[in-house]
């Protein structure tokens, strides 16, 4: 879904992006001069073959690392200078995070798994579990630890938590690459249904039909990009 | 170390606090006691590890708090036991082992003897008030029992002023004043006619019988001093001399006196208050090695709780990065860490402090084991005061321990939580 046009909508945007990596004497240069924006409301797919720089350019817009070169911006302002202290900010209050895998913490409960990011922010934590719990339909395993969970149900759970503190930008790396087809496609559903509430996703993805299902494609190959629009 | 770390720290203590007082019920801040939660869920992850973890600590904490009680306990023991003894001075005969008060303070069989002549003239020397002979002797029975004479004199009350006497002091012969403790294990009854243990076809008359002394005096079997002297074939002989004087500010002039005097050369004087400071100066001086021995236990423990919580966080790395990815701030991750690693020092100190309490009477029944003439009060002492410093201690060691793993912990990269591989959840 596109919101509309205007500079106020946009939620990220990227000019002549670049990370390199130092491997001894050698650079590996994993993103090459990228640029692209991300309007709000968006459903956006990050494709390519494995080692296109994909999850580094995750990491990038989830503020977990810094470029080498270009600029950033996120909701208009630029994060590429960011402190760690700000970039920690930034992560815990504007942005989501679903893994591939899934990485709840064993040792507490669906609930507690998804109030985590409250407890980090310092704010309360109900009633937002319960309500997220019931959003993605898992009230009746509030209680129960992470490995009596199916694939499904742990994916769920991440969601919940991604929405903990109500971010504009929910990001995901390959959040089907642990389930089977059936699974994957009602994970693929949920996203879909956020979406259409309002949220922006960015997804990065070897699975077509994610892919399919997001409104736009960014393929990238070897570092560079070549956008698709679905 | 940095600012954010010692806030971190500051933090984890107050959350530490608020964590316990919250478990007494009071809920004082409703995420400093989830952090506390937090730190508590992670123990169950590797429930084995974190037993022997803390198991190491709590050894490491019982040998501490039993080392320093016992040096305070032997202490106290030994300045009760001169204290009950009644004298100021102890007049020995030469030659003898210099351990001589401790026999005369426990009961033993001597090898030499003072000739009781010599009583006069230590009468004679200004100061004294009291001087009560004494003729100690002991037989041994097969299974390594002892029993222990003593004859005296009824002067030897002015000396025994805390003794409470059922009955009478022997002053007739054949009297016998029993200990407590003696006349209980030989089913003595007041008036009873009795055989003497050890010496056969010799009896006793049981005048008496002492009220319980908490000391040596309630094993001992009292009789006339001659009586004492022609049952051992030893009469007109002493084997010490219990002095009291006037005044026990002048002892050291006393003593001067005491071993100036004719008989002198044939005699040692010792002063009982400086075998107190000896016996106080060596305890004092062992309490450095045996302080040591506790710190390195204390050491020890710590370099196995900070490598428990660093392999704990060489394992939990992708989970740490998910935090991080998760807006937790390398402060928070410091603090979950360094919070674990002060719970674990903390609740191995408790079991440490308690398993010493427990298994106090089997320790105490083995160093008297080790040393024979230990004094009869408890050798260990305890103090809560010093239950408290040593649980200190393990705070202390908790607080040292955890800092390399939660520095680790806490530069762990958002950026793990996107690698692949692992065991997570």
């Amino acid at each position: 879904m596109n919101g509309p046009p205007g500079n106020d909508n946009i939620v990220l945007s990227a000019a002549a992006l670049s990370k390199v990596y130092q491997r001894g004497r050698q650079q590996v240069r994993a993103l090459d001069n990228i640029s692209f924006e991300v309007r709000r409301g968006e459903f956006v797919a990050i494709v390519g073959p494995s080692g296109a720089g994909k999850t580094t350019l995750l990491n990038l817009i989830g503020c977990m690392d810094a470029p080498t070169s270009g600029t950033l911006c996120f909701l208009g302002k630029p994060v590429q200078d960011l402190t760690e202290q700000q970039r920690t900010r930034l992560r815990r209050e504007q942005l989501g995070f679903v893994f591939q895998h899934f990485s709840l913490l064993p040792t507490l409960t669906v609930a507690e798994n998804v109030g985590l990011p409250a407890l980090f922010a310092q704010s309360k934590a109900e009633p937002r579990v319960s309500e997220l719990l019931a959003k993605v339909g898992l009230t009746h395993r509030r209680d129960h630890r992470p490995h009596e969970l199916s694939g499904g149900e742990m994916q769920r759970a991440a969601f919940a938590r991604a929405l903990m503190n109500q971010p504009p930008l929910l990001l995901a790396d390959e959040p089907t690459g642990n389930l089977d087809t059936a699974t994957g496609e009602a994970i693929i559903a949920l996203f879909q249904q956020l979406n259409r509430e309002g949220l922006t996703i960015i997804v990065a993805t070897h699975n077509p039909v994610l892919a399919q299902a997001a409104g736009r494609s960014l393929e990238l190959a070897d570092g560079k990009l070549r956008d698709t629009v679905a | 170390m940095e600012s954010s770390q010692l806030r971190a720290m500051a933090f984890a203590y107050r959350t530490l606090a608020f964590g316990l007082l919250s478990g007494f019920g009071l809920r004082i801040s409703d995420f400093a006691m989830t952090w506390f939660q937090l730190a508590v869920k992670e123990w169950q992850r590797r429930p084995l590890r974190t037993v022997v973890t803390a198991t190491g600590v709590a050894l490491a904490t019982a040998t501490l708090f039993s080392l320093l009680s016992f040096q305070d306990g032997y202490r106290e023991g030994v300045s009760h036991e001169l204290e009950r003894l009644g004298a100021h001075v102890l007049v020995a005969p030469k030659g003898c082992p210099y351990d001589a008060a401790s026999m005369a303070l426990h009961g033993a069989s001597w090898s030499c003897y003072l000739k009781e002549r010599y009583l006069e003239e230590v009468r004679a020397v200004p100061g004294v008030a009291t001087a009560a002979p004494v003729f100690m002797a002991a037989l041994y029975g097969d299974e390594g029992t002892q029993t222990v004479y003593v004859g005296v004199e009824t002067n030897i009350l002015a000396l025994k002023r805390g003794w409470q006497i059922t009955g009478k002091f022997p002053q007739e012969p054949d009297g016998v004043l029993a200990g407590s403790e003696a006349a209980r294990r030989y089913k003595w009854r007041l008036g009873e006619r009795v055989a003497l243990p050890g010496l056969r076809g010799s009896m006793g008359t049981v005048n008496g019988i002492l009220a319980p002394t908490q000391g040596a005096d309630d094993t001992f079997i009292f009789l006339g001093l001659p009586d004492a002297q022609r049952l051992f074939k030893h009469p007109n002989e002493l084997t010490h001399i219990l002095v009291r004087l006037d005044d026990p500010k002048d002892l050291d002039g006393t003593v001067r006196q005491l071993r100036g005097c004719d008989a002198g050369l044939a005699m040692n004087v010792i002063p009982l208050a400086h075998v107190f400071r000896t016996i106080q100066s060596l305890v004092n001086s062992t309490r450095a090695l045996l302080g040591c021995v506790g710190l390195v236990a204390m050491l020890v423990a710590g370099a196995g709780v900070s490598n428990a919580l660093l392999m704990a966080v060489a394992e939990r790395t992708r989970e740490i990065g998910t935090m991080r990815a998760l807006g937790a701030s390398p402060g928070n991750i410091f603090r979950l860490i360094w919070l674990e690693t002060v719970q674990v020092c903390l609740s191995g100190g408790v079991a440490g402090i308690a398993a010493a309490f427990l298994a106090s009477r089997a320790v105490e029944t083995w160093v008297r084991s080790k040393l024979p003439f230990a004094p009869t009060d408890a050798l260990l002492r305890w103090e809560w005061w010093l239950a408290m410093a040593c649980l200190g201690c393990a705070l202390v060691l908790g607080s040292l321990a955890g800092l390399v793993p939660a520095w680790r912990a806490a530069r762990v990269s958002p950026m793990r939580a996107m690698r692949t591989g692992g065991g997570w959840v």
